[in-house]
């Protein structure tokens, strides 16, 4: 499938197979950008979650067309699927909070200092990708989920506790906060 | 924990039950009738507008043109008329209105005739858009049932 | 690749026209099962026992304006109904109808459909959000914290069925099902062992009460409680944006029905080793599908609360018992 998009890229016909590949590669990048921009831009945080959502989906894609279905169908069921829509849930539970609150001060350096530090991070992101040496790696396992879960519970076990330990963090810290109070 | 065991057992029990009943309830006769297609036949203690009892003898309206039930009903909605005919003894009946308009059903009329001369009938599909259509001649209509 | 793309879409046309019958009459099946359950006869009047009544109805939304009323976010409504229409169509391609039934043979087809169907929830949230009403937003509120609630145990059950089987592939799953009810995921006494074929029962309950919640079904249809939420997430919709949830509504169920009968049921497979086919499936969907309307008319709606507590208190537990129990099993048969 890989290929198929490099040989779309150097002219092969839009109507052929590989060409449908290459346009569904296009509209998956399509969905990051418009869902991201979406996501920055809007002022209704509803239409933020949404754009959040439609970015996760064209990420869940770009994983696909990176061999990794599992990676793919995790990130739709656990992004799109439970992240957008807790965080949707915390928006709707929480109370509104109109006016002006502490730490939300627009000063005349907000703008040059936020367009300074993106600045800074689309520069540096620009060079590591300008100067990394692009290599396609040899295709290591089928990437599904029987190979994921060797990997997993063998030679990135690391991983794997790092992403426990995290949980169980997150898990304690809501105990926390759920329980404030109540004793 | 026992509680909560047989919290489950008994609630998956009762589930049960509902959907045996319901079940069973499929499989039963439809109560519905399809009104307009199928007419049903009314009970006979249906209460619809009163009408006049034919004398098998005769063949003739059994009334003798008393007027008691003219005089006894409360909304006055029936009002007839009679006369002797040649040769005969008893008064005959040429007139017999029914303004259903005004008419409760109370029963009044049939209660106070003495003679048995009216009832009340099995008509229900009595709707109309016009006033005119319930003022109900009864001697035509029992005329018309032959 | 080359030629096969033409098979994805004749199947999706295929499965259009499949899913358009099964969206109408399956509505005047529920109307039907509704009035012989109530002992009445159900829709009558238009065609030979009302069969023509889901085409009256379908005009008639067709035939009415799509309005979009005042204060509601444009973009927003306009979107949440083709949300609700899309995951369950969609879900339909991976479905392996019988042996070499199915639009596109996905490796993980199980995961595929649970991704699918988490978009499915995005549009009630959207639709109720968008309408810019009360009862809609606690419609919503209401609908996400059920879904979680009830996705948790409903995973936990598929994790069972891939760990029994070995795969995530659907047309998998059902293979190693075939020859008789034996094999069955419901009761694998010949496939498996007594100990597994045991729970797995209890399991295949769990599941089916989880796709019912899932497809906000009575008696799990908290979202559009009519009798105190007028009809929630739907109230804001007339024509066919009401038109669309319905539908999604039947599919999902459609799409609920071929999942319980891969992954429990042995798929294509006929019972007593009778030889397979595409008929089994057909028959056991809607097996199941009747039973969900039969389910309906037969118990009241309860409250949130208690529909919570089903989800945490019983059901998770349950799922997770059966979990460490297959786990077991596998390890000691």
């Amino acid at each position: 499938m890989q290929s198929a998009i490099c040989q779309s890229a150097a002219g092969m016909s839009f109507f052929s197979a590989q060409g449908f590949v290459g346009l569904i590669f296009l509209v998956t990048i399509g969905l990051i950008i418009a869902g991201a921009f979406v996501a920055t831009t809007s002022t209704r945080l509803v239409r933020c979650i949404s754009g959040l959502a439609v970015c996760f989906t064209g990420v869940a894609g770009a994983y696909y067309f990176l061999l990794a279905p599992f990676v793919a169908m995790m990130q739709m069921l656990i992004y799109v699927g439970a992240v957008s829509i807790l965080i949707a849930f915390a928006i709707m539970m929480a109370t509104p909070e109109e006016g002006d609150t502490p730490g939300k001060k627009i000063t005349r350096f907000s703008g040059p200092l936020g367009f300074a530090v993106s600045a800074m991070a689309f520069a540096a992101l620009s060079l590591l990708a300008a100067t990394t040496d692009w290599q396609v790696f040899a295709r290591e396992g089928s990437g599904d989920m029987h190979h994921i879960g060797m990997v997993l519970l063998t030679s990135h076990s690391m991983v794997f506790e790092l992403v426990s330990i995290v949980l169980l963090v997150a898990i304690m810290g809501a105990l926390v906060i759920a329980r404030r109070g109540r004793d | 924990m026992s509680e909560y065991i047989s919290d489950v057992i008994g609630g998956s029990k009762s589930l049960l039950v509902g959907l045996s009943i319901t079940a069973r309830e499929f499989f039963k006769p439809v109560v519905t009738e399809q009104y307009p297609w199928v007419v049903p036949e009314m009970t006979e203690r249906f209460r619809g507008h009163i009408e006049l009892i034919r004398d098998e003898k005769t063949g003739k309206p059994k009334c003798i043109v008393c007027g008691m039930c003219m005089r006894s009903c409360p909304s006055g909605c029936i009002s007839l008329a009679g006369k002797k005919p040649e040769g005969e003894k008893k008064k005959a009946l040429t007139k017999y209105h029914l303004d259903f308009t005004t008419c409760s059903l109370c029963g009044t009329c049939i209660e106070s005739c003495n003679f048995g001369a009216i009832q009340f009938s099995n008509e229900y599909n009595l709707a109309s858009t016009r006033k005119e259509d319930y003022i109900f001649d009864l001697l035509k209509r029992l005329e018309e049932q032959g | 690749m080359d030629t096969n793309i033409w098979r994805p879409i004749l199947y999706l046309i295929g499965f259009m026209a499949f899913a358009g019958i099964n969206a109408a009459y399956l509505g005047w099946c529920e109307r039907k099962g509704a009035g012989r359950i109530q002992r009445r006869t159900g829709p009558m009047e238009v065609g030979f026992q009302g069969l023509l009544q889901p085409l009256a109805d379908g005009l008639k939304l067709m035939s009415k304006q799509l309005l979009v009323p005042d204060g509601v976010d444009s973009i927003l409504f306009r979107v949440a109904p083709i949300l609700a229409m899309i995951p369950a169509l969609t879900s339909m391609a991976v479905i392996p109808f019988a042996g070499n039934v199915q639009a596109r043979a996905v490796e993980l087809s199980v995961l595929l459909i649970f991704a699918l169907a988490s978009i499915g929830m995005m549009a009630v949230l959207l639709g109720g959000w968008a309408s810019g009403n009360k009862y809609s937003l606690i419609s919503a509120a209401r609908s996400v914290s059920q879904n979680l609630a009830y996705e948790i145990p409903m995973l936990v059950t598929v994790i069972t069925i891939v760990m029994l089987t070995g795969s995530m592939n659907l047309e998998e799953i059902a293979a190693a099902q075939q020859g008789g009810f034996w094999n069955w995921n419901i009761f694998p006494v010949a496939s498996h062992s007594l100990a597994q074929a045991i729970i797995m029962p209890v399991s295949f309950i769990i599941f089916f009460i989880c796709s019912v919640a899932e497809t906000n079904r009575a008696p799990f249809d908290m979202a559009e409680a009519e009798s105190e939420l007028i009809a929630g997430h739907m109230t804001e919709y007339g024509s066919m944006g009401f038109g669309l949830f319905m539908m999604g509504e039947y599919l999902n169920m459609v799409v609920g029905a071929c999942l319980i009968t891969i992954l429990f049921l042995g798929g294509w497979d006929g019972p007593l080793g009778l030889s397979g086919g595409i008929w089994w499936f057909l028959v056991k969907i809607y097996l199941l599908l009747f039973t969900v309307i039969w389910v309906r008319w037969t118990y009241p709606r309860t409250q949130i609360y208690k529909l919570l507590n089903l989800s945490w208190k019983i059901l998770i537990p349950f799922s997770l018992v059966n979990l460490l129990l297959t786990a077991a099993f596998i390890k000691v048969f």
